[in-house]
């Protein structure tokens, strides 16, 4: 609220005088009030009325009227208000004068939050996405990330797995490290979250959200910056009547595809052929075959349909004086697999009050309450995990022995894997709970000595408390109880002192922000285990009656940044803008006199409709040019990583355990910032009275002085090292845009976006590959991918097939013809980075009818299908296989069969069959909406909106892809430049959902 | 005035800055350590740790070693050791982690050797009996390397910091392997302080099979001789098969055999017993791997006496995917535990006993009666003989010319120390291992078998090492 007055002041104040020194006073007083009201009737405060030819005003209160007591007859009042068209209107007679104002240009008034401050989006100079609240909540998600995937620009949101409370992954405009985190900076009211996941807030919770992409926004967060920068507004109130809005959403989701796997028969005949391949006896008589139909359904048993919901309210108002806001929600989703789930409840209050003209104070709070009930065994091979087993499973046996006890699989028959487990071991005897009491607390003393002059302390809290209890029950396959808690403690502390100045001098704007900040992380751990229990009814809450206790883990982890900052934006003539920002941080991780980074960073803007040459150009409305360069950091090194310090283990003499002390196995070495610099062009542009609305972006950003793990001699003791030694470059460009094809009773809007990135390696330590993405299936182990001095981050790289030799094995393309097939033979054979992401929404309404639908794809990235290892290509393990390799498979007579010959020895190594196109068009999201019309139609007023809708998620997928789901990452995650890859992870729901939303 | 006031809180904080950024772990830093004997304790255990794990002494190196050898064959992924054609690219990978962990153990007691002498809180007797550990374990892990690799980079308490270092012959690692081991018996304690930790006699017996590896049998009996005359050692009495388990099974605390093993605990499991185990096992309480397993149609196996009980206590036929006629090993054994705790019976008396017969043997130039003795006692107590007493299925000196007892006593080792990880170095040290490979599974030993790859990390990140030139034959 301060800010956006502040704004205005410096925005209204030169239209005024030049106006004002147009009009001379005469004549006798007599007083003059009135309303100002928008188009939509209602009233606007905090509007600008001035007496035109002098310097006297006033504002409109919270119901939009104004007082004026000196009025002359021959007195031009001059309307204005941020983002609104100015109005002059001659008194003349009267005494009181009613305004409607319009929008200036529709959204370019409205107030878009960046790092410290906030600006209006006509006067940005760096290139910065909104997403509103409204768009983001319209269907349940896990968490408020899932609903930017699409909504903007250079944002690239990658599901790792469709558990509920699942984690996402986010990429601004590609991967930059190899070593640290790739997620943007969270920063929720303010405060720089500590955690890569804003996980503590539900969608309904949030009020907007501004992703900040080019160096220009970001540089001011410094160290943090280099990923992208996500600020997050929860929901405030604002002066007059008090609104009261409820929404709720019931939706059930279910399995979107399952795969085909052979039915019994299918199963039986296919092992009977590969025992006559190998020369054993049938496993099954013929008899047995033809008994066999259908089988039993494994992926019925651990799948299900569930339901999601997500309720919340809010209370949102307050006065002149004081501002207000209480929203309290529920989320509930219950997973897909059976006996999963995720719950969230989060309370946030706010409050703002001014204590005087000069003084005022706010605080605000986020508290939530999250369990998740994980069901998230994945990965494993020849189904050793749940999502594995459930597909492995022989269609011929069924989950229970006819005493209702589990079958257990693996000795069901000798030719199955003893890694074979029944899902029901995991589905009903494992269970991972995680519960997460989380609070984020900030509160501001703002004082203004003189106009312009804004003096800030801002102060929060962040804090997690985790307990994770994982127990495998006396029930599960082989177990006699392991049960085990954990529980962590992440706390962070911050202060911020920041000084913002702001004037107007004739044509000239100035305002200014500099600052001094804290900020400490602490990690305190303290983890318990126990083996071998008597009963299952202690769960995790007696370790001490283990039989064999673990033995208790704690450690503690404490950085801290100190930072000074400082931005100064000029505008002359409201149509030459100017950014400069500055932020030096110092990070207690870093080595002694490496410790401070410097981040600047410049941006220029010129808005061009405003000159002669495109002032008559009718069919341009509106034309900003942005240009900007900026570094920014990335603390990509665990605090204590260039100390020696020891590690503690343990030995066993006699049988005792003693306690041993050594350094690890990484040298410690001299680290500093990796720093990337980013250079942006943009353009802002407005056809046809702003119906459409176009954002252009082009960006390079070079990342250097990557920490790159520096492989060792490992007859040193120490196998690595880390060095500042790496260099990598993202380019790209977005296009967005906003066409408002109809208005009137039929309003129809359609919005996309589109952004193409590539990434590329420069340099790495010595030329030496990365290799990365370690996958282990005993068939093969090897690294999936790698990074390479010139190629893109992290392409798969593996063997290239041959076809089959005469005997329907696998056979490889020898690429150095060395006469060997070994790691030397590999080569780069596909690109998990997409050419180009996108997303596509469009709005229609008729009266009261709203139909609205959300497209949303990733096209040219490719992925590896890990999970088609086991099946679909292992033969000697009696898993089930994909109903393809039944139909498919080589044989004396199919020579050309898309699978291999049907034998126990069938070898194989990591190759280009298992790298699938991924590109996928996604319905992300289609909604039919009814407003009731209480106040219009049936004269209850109290109910000043009401809205029900159907819609369904994720309806419709279009892609290639023959796993599960095309939107998979199994190996995602912060540090993780590996991506692509589909390893048995927890598949992506589909969900139809019906809901409502009040307001009174 | 405010911004007066804001300046000076900026320069205060920027001067405070260096302390406040400065980091304090609530952990131990190198620079301090090594100063009282029981940071010197913890200090020393970190050189067995590396050891300890399934990656290397913990299973995977035994695994493979007998994979090798003439009584085991290796399955699924140690099948292809078991072709006798060199290893493979997972086997490759197995043994580059073995060497990280020899290194890592060279390493941390490299840093014991150097930075003990300079503490102030022990006295020069516990110096010298801590460097002394240190030395013993640090010849220990080279001549594991240069059994296995040759040549080796020599990394001692002076080289310790240089990244590269070039390759050592081979006749250099065992020079600094006895000059260690010379230190260790002249300052270990008579008795060990604790099971699993080593004492002179450790340090002799170590000592004597270095000598026995280098041919040097005279100086190899004479120091398996001092150790047998110490009389610490005897072997254990057994009455039926399964009394060996009071050597081999879990939860022995110790046995008048133990000469230096490598000791496990519920809470630090072993998990080799696993990698010999089958699936639905009665000898644990999980299922095993049988990454390594035999087959009755093996000669050795076949043509071996019933009434051995050591055949009917380490072998048991079981029903697997893979034929009728396997057979899995149960001599470390932990009936219904999840949790093995068995040790690692790295030097024992009857491997002792069973050195000292041939080195004496073949340093005599002819099988000596002392020699026949102590094989005898060996082979006596493996049918339930006192291993003092002469019995019924003793072995006769004039039945005997000096090849013909080597190939007596190296088959007795055979029975003797299966599944302990040493047959197949015994194989090629006697000379013995092509024809064995050949007798035992009818397959040709390439010459790329005899040495295991050195690991691309180190070819690659030691610039003192030429990849084409340094790397052993084949690979």
């Amino acid at each position: 609220m301060r800010k956006k007055k502040l704004m205005l002041h410096f925005w209204v104040l030169p239209v005024c005088l030049v106006l004002g020194s147009l009009q001379r006073g005469h004549a006798q007083d007599r007083p003059l009030s009135g309303k100002v009201v928008g188009t939509d009737k209602a009233p606007i405060a905090g509007v600008s009325v001035m007496v035109g030819g002098g310097s006297t005003g006033t504002l409109t209160d919270e119901n939009g009227n104004y007082f004026l007591a000196h009025i002359h007859a021959g007195d031009t009042i001059v309307f204005s208000f941020s983002g609104m068209a100015v109005q002059r209107v001659a008194v003349g007679e009267r005494r009181t004068l009613d305004i409607t104002l319009a929008g200036k240009v529709a959204g370019l008034g409205e107030v878009v939050v960046i790092g410290y401050g906030s600006v209006k989006r006509s006067d940005l100079t760096g290139s910065i996405a909104s997403i509103k609240g409204e768009e983001m909540s319209s269907f349940a998600t896990t968490t408020p990330l899932m609903a930017l995937s699409g909504r903007s620009s250079g944002v690239q949101v990658l599901q790792n797995t469709g558990s509920p409370g699942g984690s996402i992954s986010v990429r601004v405009r590609g991967a930059n490290s190899i070593q640290g985190s790739n997620e943007p900076l969270y920063v929720i009211d303010g405060f720089p979250s500590s955690s890569t996941d804003p996980s503590i807030l539900n969608t309904s919770d949030i009020q907007n959200i501004e992703v900040l992409k080019d160096a220009s926004a970001v540089a001011i967060y410094g160290s943090r910056g280099a990923n992208g920068v996500v600020l997050i507004t929860t929901k405030k109130g604002k002066a007059g009547r008090t609104r009261v809005d409820y929404s709720s959403s019931y939706g059930v989701q279910s399995l979107r595809k399952q795969l085909d796997m052979m039915d019994a028969k299918q199963y039986a005949t296919l092992y009977n052929e590969q025992a006559a391949n190998d020369g054993q006896a049938p496993y099954f008589t013929q008899d047995q075959v033809n008994s066999f139909g259908k089988g039993y359904d494994w992926q019925d048993l651990t799948f299900r349909n569930a339901p999601i919901q997500n309720h919340s309210i809010s209370v949102t108002g307050g006065d002149k004086k004081t501002q207000f806001a209480v929203d309290g929600s529920v989320f509930d989703q219950q997973g897909i697999i059976r006996n999963s789930s995720y719950k969230r409840y989060s309370l946030v209050a706010s409050v703002n009050h001014d204590i005087s003209d000069k003084f005022s104070v706010s605080y605000s709070a986020v508290l939530s309450r999250i369990s998740d009930a994980k069901q998230e065994s994945s990965g494993a091979r020849f189904g050793a995990s749940l999502i594995s087993a459930t597909l492995l499973a022989p269609p011929t046996l069924t989950p229970y022995n006819a005493d209702g006890s589990y079958r257990v699989l693996s000795s069901s028959y000798s030719f199955v894997s003893e890694g074979l487990t029944n899902p029901l071991n995991f589905l009903n005897q494992a269970t991972d709970g995680v519960a997460s009491n989380k609070v984020l607390a900030n509160a501001a003393v703002v004082y203004k000595p003189v106009d312009g002059l804004v003096l800030k302390i801002f102060g929060g809290i962040e804090n997690s408390d985790d307990r994770e209890d994982t127990y495998q029950s006396l029930l599960y396959y082989n177990s006699q109880g392991v049960a085990s808690v954990s529980v962590t403690q992440t706390t962070s502390l911050l202060n911020e002192n920041t000084i913002s100045y702001s004037k107007t001098f004739g044509k000239h704007a100035l305002s200014a922000v500099a600052g001094v900040t804290y900020q400490d992380f602490l990690i305190t751990t303290l983890a318990g285990s126990g083996t071998g229990f008597l009963s299952d009814v202690s769960q995790t809450y007696n370790l001490g009656s283990a039989a064999t206790p673990g033995i208790p883990q704690s450690s503690y982890t404490k950085s801290l940044l100190l930072s000074g900052l400082g931005r100064i934006n000029y505008t002359y003539d409201d149509k030459y803008l100017l950014t400069a920002s500055f932020r030096g941080d110092g990070s207690s991780k870093y080595s002694d006199g490496n410790k401070w980074g410097f981040f600047p960073s410049v941006a220029v803007a010129w808005k061009m409709k405003d000159e002669a040459f495109l002032r008559d150009v009718d069919f341009i409305s509106d034309a900003k040019l942005r240009a900007s360069w900026g570094a920014t950091g990335s603390q990509a090194i665990q605090p204590y990583a260039t100390l020696n310090q020891l590690y503690s283990g343990k030995t066993v003499f006699g049988d005792a355990l003693y306690t041993t002390f050594a350094p690890g196995t990484v040298l410690p070495g001299d680290l500093k910032w990796e720093t990337t610099d980013q250079k942006d062009i943009g353009l802002d542009a407005g056809i046809l009275g702003n119906k459409v609305r176009l954002t252009m972006d082009y960006y390079i950003k070079n990342t250097r002085d990557l920490l790159n793990s520096v492989q060792l001699p490992s007859s040193l003791g120490f196998t690595s090292t880390i060095e500042n030694v790496g260099q990598i470059r993202n380019q790209g460009l977005e296009i967005a845009a906003d066409v408002n094809v109809l208005s009137g009773k039929f309003k129809w809007n359609v919005s996309g976006n589109i952004s193409f990135n590539k990434s590329k390696v420069i340099k790495l330590y010595g030329g030496q590959d990365i290799l990365g993405g370690y996958v282990d299936m005993l068939v093969f182990a090897d690294n999936t991918d790698l990074l390479r001095v010139g190629k893109p981050t992290g392409v798969f790289y593996g063997y290239e097939e041959n076809g089959y030799n005469a005997n329907g094995n696998i056979q490889y393309k020898d690429l150095n013809k060395d006469g060997l097939i070994n790691q030397n033979d590999k080569t780069i054979i596909g690109n998990p980075n997409p050419k180009f992401i996108y997303g596509f929404n469009s709005a229609m309404s008729y009266r009261n009818i709203e139909l609205s639908f959300f497209f949303q794809g990733v096209q040219g990235n490719q992925l590896a299908n890990i999970s088609s290892v086991d099946d679909a290509l292992v033969y000697g393990y009696g898993d089930n296989l994909l109903k393809d390799v039944y139909n498919n498979h080589w044989t004396p007579q199919n020579t050309h069969a898309k699978y291999p010959k049907i034998t126990r020895s069938q070898s194989m190594l990591f190759s280009n069959r298992f790298i699938e196109n991924g590109s996928y068009l996604r319905l992300r999201n289609v909604e039919l909406a009814y407003s009731l019309p209480f106040a219009r139609k049936w004269d209850v007023s109290w109910i000043h909106s009401m809205r029900v809708f159907v819609s369904g998620q994720n309806l419709l997928t279009v892609t290639g892809y023959s796993g599960w789901d095309p939107e998979v990452n199994s190996m995602g995650g912060a540090n993780s430049t590996a991506q692509g890859v589909d390893y048995y992870t927890y598949p992506t729901a589909k969900s139809l959902t019906v809901g409502l939303r009040a307001g009174f | 005035m405010k911004n007066i006031l804001y300046c000076s809180l900026l320069l205060f904080g920027l001067a405070s800055c260096r302390k406040t950024l400065q980091e304090s772990p609530k952990s131990i830093a190198e620079e301090n350590f090594y100063n009282t004997p029981a940071e010197v304790q913890a200090a020393l255990g970190a050189i067995y740790s590396p050891l300890r794990g399934s990656e290397c002494l913990g299973a995977v190196y035994q695994s493979i070693q007998e994979a090798t050898g003439d009584w085991f064959q290796g399955r699924a992924s140690y099948a292809p050791i078991s072709l006798f054609n060199g290893l493979d690219g997972t086997n490759t990978t197995r043994v580059g982690l073995i060497w990280n962990d020899f290194y890592l153990s060279i390493r941390n007691a490299n840093l014991v050797v150097r930075d003990v002498p300079k503490g102030d809180g022990l006295t020069d007797d516990q110096k010298n009996a801590s460097i002394g550990e240190a030395r013993f374990m640090r010849a220990l892990n080279y001549f594991f390397l240069v059994r296995n690799w040759g040549g080796v980079p020599l990394r001692t308490e002076q080289t310790m910091d240089s990244i590269s270092i070039p390759r050592a012959n081979p006749a250099a690692v065992y020079q600094l392997i006895v000059s260690d081991l010379s230190f260790a018996e002249n300052n270990l304690p008579d008795v060990a302080p604790v099971s699993g930790r080593p004492s002179k006699w450790a340090a002799k017996t170590l000592l004597a099979d270095v000598y026995f590896y280098e041919a040097d049998y005279s100086d190899a009996s004479q120091k398996a001789g001092e150790v047998i005359a110490s009389g610490k050692y005897a072997l254990l009495k057994v009455n039926t098969p399964d009394d060996f388990n009071n050597l081999f099974g879990a939860g022995i605390a110790t046995t008048p055999e133990e000469i230096f093993y490598l000791d496990y605990a519920t809470q630090s499991t072993w998990a080799f017993p696993l990698y010999t185990a089958g699936v639905g096992t009665p000898y644990l309480g999980v299922d095993g791997y049988y990454a390594i397993y035999s087959n009755t149609t093996n000669p050795l196996y076949a043509n071996w006496d019933n009434n051995d009980f050591r055949k009917a206590y380490g072998w048991y036929s079981w029903n697997t995917p893979l034929g009728p006629t396997v057979i899995l090993n149960k001599k470390f054994t932990d009936p219904g535990s999840k949790t093995p705790d068995n040790s690692y019976t790295l030097y024992r008396y009857a491997d002792l006993l069973l050195l000292y017969a041939e080195a004496t043997s073949l340093a005599a130039g002819a099988p000596t009666a002392d020699a026949m003795e102590k094989l005898n006692m060996v082979h006596r107590r493996a049918y339930g003989y006192d291993p003092l007493q002469a019995s019924p299925v003793d072995f006769q000196l004039a039945d005997y010319d000096l090849p013909s007892f080597v190939t007596l006593t190296i088959r007795e080792r055979g029975y003797e120390t299966q599944a302990e990880g040493k047959r197949w170095l015994d194989l090629v040290r006697s000379g013995k291992a092509a024809q064995s490979i050949q007798a035992a599974w009818g397959k040709t030993v390439s010459q790329k078998a005899f040495l295991w790859p050195i690991p691309v990390s180190e070819l690659n990140y030691n610039k003192a090492l030429d990849p084409a030139k340094d790397q052993n034959p084949g690979y």
